[in-house]
């Protein structure tokens, strides 16, 4: 251990030298306070010995400086005196001595005090190179979370319809990034899905999740597919990637304004509320799935809840860090507060509002311990577009041309897949007239459905004009697809070019027993009455729209020009 | 906090005691690794005043131990609160609760 001696006093001096240069310390010594400081900043001596009264500067002020001219690293200071009243010694202490010695020197002791500050400036070495340790990796992983954020905002973000008129959502996050995800996205055929996640944990470990769940909801809610189809994929997807103890409490959501009709799928998020047009709760449909990414699903976890949906209606759906955030008594918020804003005394309009509200007045300067989210859909807008319009598609214009493309389904396929999106994602290949899309997958959407629900399950549409003929009629259709053992839909694409577009015909063929053809119109019409979709819609999409045989086929064309 | 494994005829029963979180996460994983994925599994609740979705996380590791839909898993005494907790997560499609 290099040690520095300040010393005026040359016989002291001499004494310390020798006693040190024999316990084998290297040894520097300087005879007033200034050289003191100056020997000190060249030398960088382990331990300083320091006289107090010195000429040019004396050993309380040397001390100072020494200690104030190496501030992280630790250089113990013995202070040599003669005093040994109190306060000498505390004015020692104050001017940064870590310990005193008193002369006239005793060897015994000189070495014991060495070999203390020896074993302190040791344990000080250890705990700074932890210390820097320590920052290094917090910068480390402040590094790494801004990079996550960076991306996770980029893909949860790009896209997200979050801004739909319908839609009022409030996320509180409690780290850096939050461990709930909302997405929202339009469906091709115009309806809007939306889908709230609440991953375990926070921080970057959730939103690891939310990379390939976001990826998911945007592709497959623009190739078509349905809410119990998303819940799937994401949910293999997540099991497969995520650790076993990592899962995703998640509420998918269609809203259809023209379908009137509001889908749910709730696996681990707690019920979804919904309100009627006076603010009272009409409605609540509790989690009756797994969380994503536990365990593969069965045909029985993709069902969804079918909601005949009314103009006025309100969709509350939130996180259970909001019924479960604490107050300073540590008491919860918890569900009857919530419900109790549902008695039908405040306007439907500021109940979002005033649930935040009342939230945040519950909870005053309690700490927050998990994500908190809400959400609101407003029925009566839900088929108003968002400001900025529909996320455009870049797609590469294709040239028309002439092709054709025939599909044929069999009662097998039918009841196991949606052969929808694969129709229209292959059409979209094929040709992808841009700004096309949404109505062409309306025509081919109504006029599948039209033979599957119609022609091949015999479903009549006029029972869907009650409230319970709503239901019923779901709950027909998914009884008379399971039973369905024969009968097939043949589905034939033909495009031809024209001179600033194209013409496609859509031709959907099934084997039913078909319409009576006087009957046809009533059918319209009930289709029409219930929602505005159906078949008059694909006639204001169509420039024309005929029905051949007992109307067990249906023939459209459907004319696009470039844009 | 504690837990204690006792058994009872075949059974293993994992008791907790206090709140089940994340603190817990190397107390449990050893209550449960020292038997064989067959030995049929109860996890004693009776002392959890509440969850929290790492103590859920805890569970599905205890359920892939045993052999995710083969095992053999029940959960009894929990409270209301903890009751709740598990139900909206509809863990009773892959344990037993009593």
């Amino acid at each position: 251990m290099k040690i520095l001696i300040v010393d005026d006093d040359r016989i002291n001096s001499t004494i310390l030298n020798r006693l040190l240069t024999r316990d084998g310390h290297p040894v520097v010594t300087a005879f007033n306070g200034r050289d003191g400081v100056a020997l000190f900043k060249s030398e960088q001596p382990d331990l300083v010995l320091m006289d107090i009264r010195m000429p040019l500067m004396d050993g309380y002020e040397a001390a100072r400086q020494i200690k104030e001219s190496s501030p992280n690293r630790f250089v113990p200071i013995i202070f040599l005196t003669a005093v040994t009243d109190d306060e000498g010694l505390a004015q020692c202490i104050k001017a940064g001595g870590d310990d005193f010695l008193t002369k006239p020197f005793n060897r015994v002791i000189l070495q014991a005090k060495i070999s203390a500050m020896e074993r302190i400036r040791m344990l000080h070495s250890v705990l700074q190179d932890q210390k820097e340790q320590l920052e290094r990796h917090r910068d480390g992983v402040r590094h790494e979370l801004e990079v996550g954020q960076h991306l996770f905002s980029n893909i949860v973000r790009t896209g997200n319809l979050l801004d739909a008129p319908c839609l009022n959502h409030w996320t509180s996050p409690m780290s850096l990034f939050n461990g709930d995800l909302l997405v929202a996205s339009y469906t091709p055929a115009g309806g809007l899905h939306i889908m709230l996640g609440d991953f375990t944990g926070h921080g970057l470990s959730a939103a690891v999740g939310a990379l390939p769940l976001a990826e998911l909801f945007y592709g497959l809610t623009a190739q078509g597919f349905s809410i119990g189809d998303l819940a799937e994929q994401i949910n293999e997807k997540l099991a497969r990637v995520m650790p076993t103890r990592m899962f995703c409490a998640a509420c998918l959501i269609e809203v259809d304004y023209r379908q009137k009709s509001i889908m749910v799928w709730n696996g681990g998020l707690p019920d979804l509320l919904i309100a009627d047009g006076q603010g009272r709760l009409v409605r609540t449909i509790p989690s009756n799935h797994l969380p994503l990414g536990i365990a593969p699903m069965t045909r029985e976890d993709r069902k969804v809840e079918i909601i005949e949906m009314q103009d006025d209606y309100r969709v509350f759906l939130h996180s259970d860090g909001l019924t479960e955030a604490t107050n300073i008594q540590g008491e919860m918020y918890g569900n009857e507060r919530l419900l109790a804003h549902f008695g039908g005394h405040t306007p439907p309009d500021q109940l979002f509002e005033v649930i935040l509200e009342d939230l945040k007045a519950f909870r005053e300067d309690a700490e927050q311990t998990d994500d908190v989210s809400l959400l609101e859909v407003v029925c009566a807008r839900a088929g108003e577009e968002p400001p900025g319009g529909s996320a455009p598609r870049s797609r590469k214009d294709i040239p028309p041309a002439h092709w054709e493309m025939a599909f044929a389904f069999s009662a097998a396929t039918l009841k196991a897949v949606d052969p929808l999106p694969t129709i229209i994602n292959a059409l979209m290949n094929l040709q992808a007239p841009e700004g096309h899309r949404e109505r062409i997958y309306t025509i081919l959407a109504e006029l599948f459905s039209n033979a599957l629900d119609h022609g091949l399950l015999q479903l009549d549409t006029r029972t869907k004009k009650t409230s319970e003929g709503f239901l019923e009629y779901y709950a027909q259709r998914e009884i008379r697809l399971a039973a369905l053992k024969e009968g097939h839909i043949n589905v034939r694409l033909a495009h031809t070019p024209l001179a600033d577009g194209g013409e496609l015909r859509v031709r959907v063929e099934d084997s039913g027993s078909g319409f009576d053809p006087v009957q046809i119109q009533s059918h319209l019409e009930g289709n029409l009455d219930h929602g505005g979709r159906g078949i008059a819609l694909v006639r204001t999409l169509c420039t024309e729209l005929v029905y051949h045989g007992n109307a067990n086929i249906a023939e459209a064309t459907y004319r696009w020009t470039s844009q | 906090m504690s837990i204690t494994v006792t058994r009872e005829g075949n059974n293993a029963v994992i008791s907790i005691r206090g709140q089940f979180n994340f603190s817990l996460h190397r107390q449990f994983r050893d209550a449960y690794e020292k038997f064989p994925p067959t030995t049929p599994m109860v996890v004693d609740l009776a002392g959890v005043q509440y969850l929290d979705s790492s103590a859920l996380g805890m569970l599905l590791l205890l359920h892939e131990h045993c052999g995710g839909e083969k095992s053999n898993i029940t959960v009894r005494g929990c409270n209301p609160k903890v009751a709740q907790i598990l139900q909206v997560a509809n863990f009773k499609k892959l344990m037993k609760f009593l």
